[in-house]
């Protein structure tokens, strides 16, 4: 199929007093946050229709006596549009104190403060003194909608983006705005849960505190967490998202902007995968099974070590390597080209968790690939020429004949339900070399332990690498914090094993360069800035 | 648990099948469901209406929570709307609302102890030209307007409902 | 005063009780226009019916004819709504309408559907309406018998249907866009505009919504010409027009006069004048939306869309509510807010959280706990309603603030610095009858 390259017709409009080019078709918030000029909204997002109800996104048009909503007015050629004048600045002000009349402004016992739509914007627009004197309508607060949410219809300013959102993206529509005038309130219908695969998203679109994650609620202040992008690793469809963290750890995952592949979006399952990143499900040290029990505690670094020799005299046909689609393509460069070029062998096994679901895809997001990097994996293996079945491993393990196995096992156990069964095939190797960055309470049920030694490994959020997701698309991304100091990447178990020191550069610049009372995971003064009340309060 | 009769069930698919889209049937089907149920909608009859019409439960919910016509709650056998809007207070319909309501000694809204009466306040009724006035719907739906009343003419009407 | 006397056009045989059935009807001239229309080019009736001035009569006064000419010009299926949701308080004349002359209105619609080339109609009636609905229903089937709807009408090769939609209770559907949501099964919100509804009406496609007494109207400019309607009324407001008089009136009803015609001679002479020993104090003039008239302000008054437009008001939809000196505009004012908050649709912010505190401002004057800065709060939330949202009801609810306060200030000032009402003998007290959980 050819792809016809239509160049988009460009208008020229002035924002603001700025002249502007924007695509035909634009509407004028869309032209205006394309040019990161300020406007208040609620209602209005980008991946939903457009509603135009909350009212706040109010322009004045050249020659047009009513002002105009800019999410729901196109532009124009040689249209003068400003959001400046008194009068626009007026309607804001009392759009917004309409909107916070019957609010009850329960900030400090609010989940959402520190990132409010309303916050933000009743700081940045507001009109500061409200003349509400009148008692507020009650509505109904702390409503189960399901198993990942709680409501509180106070809070709610209706703008219908969840609505939109479970009518629209998820296609599930349990929600609804029952009643109507200023009795409405959002809802599912008596008995009905709120409960679909992407039901989360609400939460982030809320713009209010009337959405609370139940995972997330009352666990952390918005400002005392910093945020990085990463790339989910919860399948093969590689969501770009933002974890958020501090030295306690991690705390919750969102979605990030990216029009290639998920657009504004990303599934419940995905948000979980900050919890096999926590010290809780991690594994701290190095141990080994020796002699019928387990002990042997050491470093990591030093655990590789004491390997240097045993591989060196390791024979190409009694060692062997397992690999999952849970690493990053750098990882998979530096181990295959270890056993490929250093130990001469191509006895390497790729462990497939999913062979029957792989291309199950429920048509958003979500697919059957587990793993985020199967692709890459692949791609490694069939550039050193490495074909080898599975079943291959399995008669050498059961002849006897393998005597180191290295095993870099997954991050993310729960969708490894065959961890067991696999880890009582690894285990009748002579000596088990077991990577992994979780802590596998499933060791107790291996019935015949040899030798392992297990290693902690790094998980996806504390280091650089690449993903290529289910459609080949390569993406990047950046170490994010560290949580488990000592534990070691699948590139830094391969050099030292190759009986090389680390380099410097394995260390990152934070942890070089950060003063010596703070720690790269600190949250400090400068990360809350989103939080208006700390920053934008003005002067006594 | 609330189930629809036979012919009710008919009712909603001719109307479903009567409409440019199907959707149009969600309030006629409202309708039917409050008849079927003694005059007001529970969320058993939306269930039912839900799985009937293949529209999801929240946008049936939706509709029924927006107009003022389908019963939130019980009702007794005759439903009292009295108009209340500026043309109707200008003639006196607050004091018939007391007066009616102090004769069957209802508060809004609650049906009388006999299980015959709801009384509740309506907006406009179109009928300011024969102020104050009142709409008396049974049960089944069917509804009638009773116009230029005193608080006898009332009370007569009320009584003779009985 | 003697000599005012109603100009019955539309209402000639409204007297006769079987002007209800079609034999009825037919008797009186009904149906012989449809005959006429259906040979004649839809065009040369839409250009007729755009000569004749017609205006739409449901409130907002928009030139019929001109509404009808934007609709695409092509085949794509349309759609003619009948909007008799009659809604607005003190507006009573579509019922009346329906009820006396259901077959008016259904030619008139036949002829509209057959000029701008519509297969389908619906007549979107108020749900409390049973009388109309009853009336329409069964004019309806005898109009599908007699072969004025259906396939091939009266061998033209025009095909139309007709039904009728029975809506359940929302004042908010008589907005146009409101209406069409509310016939699609929806709630009766109204929708963006853009694109409006001639573009992208009743499920997306081509819809012209108008009023009962507009579309009954078409039958008579093609019966008479465009030329004898504008002998009615005046250059810019064409035609006779029902009004509905309600209030502290001796003769309530529908009173179908000439546009242009004095708001004097309809209270004091249709209307009867005040009861007993009464003054005048204030009119609305075209449905409680309409900003208020002060008694010298009506003397001065004409009925017709630039005379009340130029005294700060409107026509509306000719819904003429009396207030007399025995009555205190604060509970006026108070009885419009709750009817406002009542209605919104709740959508948009500014009409779902101002009407509600409209409401409660003027209720809490009302028992005594009013504030005089809660005099300025009116002024300013309303001011600030206004033309703030999708549809004309925050407007609507704004409007009578922004008239009833400054007109008659010292009413409201007296009650909140008194607590009590200025008018001797009005007392207000928290209604016995509310239970507790009664809105």
């Amino acid at each position: 199929m050819s792809e016809v390259n239509i160049q988009p017709k460009m208008l020229n409009c002035k924002i603001n007093g700025v002249q502007l080019s924007v695509k035909e078709g634009s509407t004028i918030i869309q032209a205006m946050y394309e040019n990161q000029q300020k406007i208040a909204h609620y209602c209005w997002h980008p991946g939903l229709s457009i509603a135009g109800v909350c009212r706040l996104c109010m322009v004045e048009v050249a020659g047009n006596p009513r002002l105009q909503i800019a999410c729901n007015t196109t532009v124009t050629e040689g249209m003068d549009i400003n959001n400046t004048s008194p009068k626009v600045i007026e309607a804001t002000k009392w759009g917004l104190d309409f909107h916070l009349i019957n609010h009850p402004l329960d900030c400090p016992v609010c989940d959402q403060a520190g990132e409010c739509g309303l916050q933000d914007q009743y700081m940045e627009f507001g009109q500061y003194n409200s003349e509400m004197a009148e008692p507020k309508t009650k509505k109904n607060k702390v409503v189960d909608l399901g198993p990942t949410i709680v409501l509180d219809s106070e809070r709610c300013i209706l703008c219908s983006r969840c609505v939109r959102f479970t009518d629209e993206v998820s296609k599930t529509n349990e929600l609804g705005i029952f009643s109507r005038g200023d009795h409405a309130e959002i809802g599912t219908h008596a008995g009905k849960k709120l409960d679909n695969k992407y039901s989360l998203n609400t939460v982030d679109i809320c713009p209010v505190g009337a959405l609370t994650s139940k995972d997330f609620r009352f666990r952390q202040r918005a400002w005392y967490l910093k945020d990085a992008e990463t790339i989910c690793n919860g399948c093969s469809t590689g969501c770009s998202t933002k974890v958020y963290f501090n030295k306690e750890g991690l705390f919750r995952v969102k979605p990030k902007h990216n029009e290639a592949v998920n657009g504004y979006w990303m599934c419940d399952e995905g948000r979980n995968t900050y919890k096999f990143v926590n010290k809780e499900s991690r594994l701290l040290k190095s141990y080994q099974f020796k002699n019928g029990a387990w002990g042997h505690e050491a470093t990591a670094g030093a655990a590789a070590k004491n390997l240097i020799e045993t591989m060196k005299s390791a024979k190409p046909n009694e060692i062997a390597l397992v690999l999952t689609g849970q690493q990053t393509v750098e990882e998979y460069t530096a181990i295959v080209e270890m056993f490929v070029n250093g130990l001469k062998s191509k006895n390497i096994f790729h462990w497939n968790n999913n062979e029957s679901t792989a291309n199950d895809f429920d048509g958003l997001l979500i697919r059957g690939d587990k793993n985020p990097n199967t692709k890459g994996l692949i791609q490694i293996l069939n550039q050193n020429g490495i074909s080898a079945k599975w079943s291959e491993l399995e008669s050498q393990l059961t002849s006897g004949s393998i005597k180191q196995l290295i095993v870099v096992g997954p991050e993310n156990i729960p969708v490894y339900t065959d961890i067991e069964s696999k880890l009582n095939l690894f285990s009748k190797a002579e000596h088990l070399i077991y990577l992994s960055s979780a802590s596998l309470p499933q060791w107790e049920n291996v019935k015949s332990l040899k030798h392992v030694t297990v290693i902690p490994l790094k998980s996806y959020v504390e280091k650089n690498g690449t993903f290529i997701n289910h459609a080949g698309l390569s993406q990047k991304f950046n170490k994010v914090t560290t949580v488990v100091n000592e534990a070691l990447t699948v590139s830094e178990f391969a050099q030292i094993v190759s009986g090389n020191d680390l380099k410097i550069e394995n260390l990152s610049e934070n942890s070089l360069f950060m003063p010596t009372n703070q720690r790269a995971d600190q949250v400090t003064l400068e990360h809350r800035k989103k939080n208006e009340f700390v920053f934008n309060r003005g002067q006594f | 648990m609330f189930q629809l009769s036979n012919d009710a069930k008919q009712k909603v698919l001719t109307e479903l099948k009567r409409y440019e889209s199907k959707q149009s049937a969600v309030l006629p089907a409202l309708y039917i469901g409050q008849k079927e149920n003694k005059g007001h909608i529970t969320p058993d009859v939306i269930r039912e209406l839900s799985k009937l019409m293949e529209i999801p439960e929240s946008q049936i919910n939706e509709v029924f929570t927006f107009y003022t016509m389908y019963n939130k709650t019980g009702i007794g056998k005759n439903h009292i709307q009295i108009c209340r809007t500026l043309s109707c207070m200008l003639n006196g319909s607050n004091e018939l609302t007391e007066h009616i309501c102090n004769e069957l000694h209802v508060k809004l809204g609650e049906v009388s102890k006999d299980g015959n009466f709801t009384v509740t306040e309506a907006e406009c009724l179109g009928s300011c030209g024969t102020a104050p006035m009142m709409q008396i719907s049974k049960q089944d739906g069917s509804a009638r307007y009773y116009e230029n009343l005193t608080n006898e003419s009332a009370m007569n009407i009320l009584r003779g409902l009985k | 005063m003697s000599t005012v006397a109603e100009t019955k056009y539309l209402s000639e045989f409204y007297h006769l009780p079987e002007f209800k059935n079609l034999d009825g009807y037919k008797n009186n001239g009904g149906y012989v226009q449809l005959h006429k229309a259906l040979k004649m080019q839809p065009q040369e009736i839409i250009d007729l019916v755009k000569a004749s001035g017609l205006r739409g009569r449901g409130g907002a006064g928009f030139p019929t004819g001109m509404k009808w000419g934007f609709l695409p010009k092509n085949n794509e299926p349309r759609y003619l709504l009948c909007n008799a949701d009659e809604g607005e308080p003190g507006t009573f004349k579509d019922r009346m309408m329906m009820e006396k002359a259901p077959h008016q209105l259904i030619e008139g619609m036949i002829i509209s559907s057959f000029a701008i080339g519509s297969k389908k109609s619906y007549i979107y009636v108020r749900g409390e309406y049973d009388d109309s609905i009853n009336a329409l229903e069964i004019a309806i089937a005898e109009a599908y018998k007699a072969g004025f709807l259906g396939k091939n009408i009266l061998g033209s090769g025009f095909d139309h249907d007709m039904d009728v939609y029975r809506g359940a209770g929302a004042y908010i559907c008589g907005e146009e866009t409101g209406m069409i949501s509310s016939l699609e099964g929806l709630k009766g919100q109204p929708k963006l505009k853009p694109p409006f509804p001639a573009i992208q009406g009743y499920l997306k496609k081509p819809t012209i919504v108008n009023n009962v007494e507009t579309l009954a109207a078409v039958k008579y400019i093609l019966r008479d010409g465009a030329a004898t309607y504008r002998k009615y009324g005046t250059e810019k407001s064409a035609g006779t027009k029902l009004f509905s008089l309600s209030g502290n009136i001796m003769k309530p009803g529908n009173y179908e006069v000439p546009l242009a015609f004095p708001l004097k001679d309809m209270i004091y002479g249709l209307g009867g004048g005040m009861k007993p020993s009464r003054k005048l104090k204030a009119v609305i003039p075209g449905g409680s939306s309409a900003p208020v008239l002060t008694a010298e302000e009506a003397e001065k008054a004409l009925l017709d869309y630039e005379s009340l437009a130029q005294m700060g008001t409107m026509l509306g939809s000719g819904a003429i509510i009396v207030i007399d000196d025995s009555k205190c505009m604060v509970e006026c004012l108070a009885n419009l807010m709750h009817f406002y908050h009542h209605e919104s649709c709740g959508q948009c912010t500014p009409c779902r959280e101002g009407t509600g505190w409209l409401d409660k401002i003027t209720t809490s004057i009302l028992s005594g706990r009013g504030r005089m800065s809660d005099i300025e709060l009116l002024l300013k939330v309303a001011d600030n309603m206004k033309g703030k949202t999708i549809c004309a009801l925050s407007d609507a609810a704004a409007l009578p603030v922004l008239s009833f306060v400054p007109k008659f200030r010292d009413e409201f000032e007296y009650y909140v610095r008194e607590g009590k009402s200025k008018v001797k003998g009005v007392t207000y007290k928290t209604p016995s009858y509310m239970s507790a959980g009664a809105h």
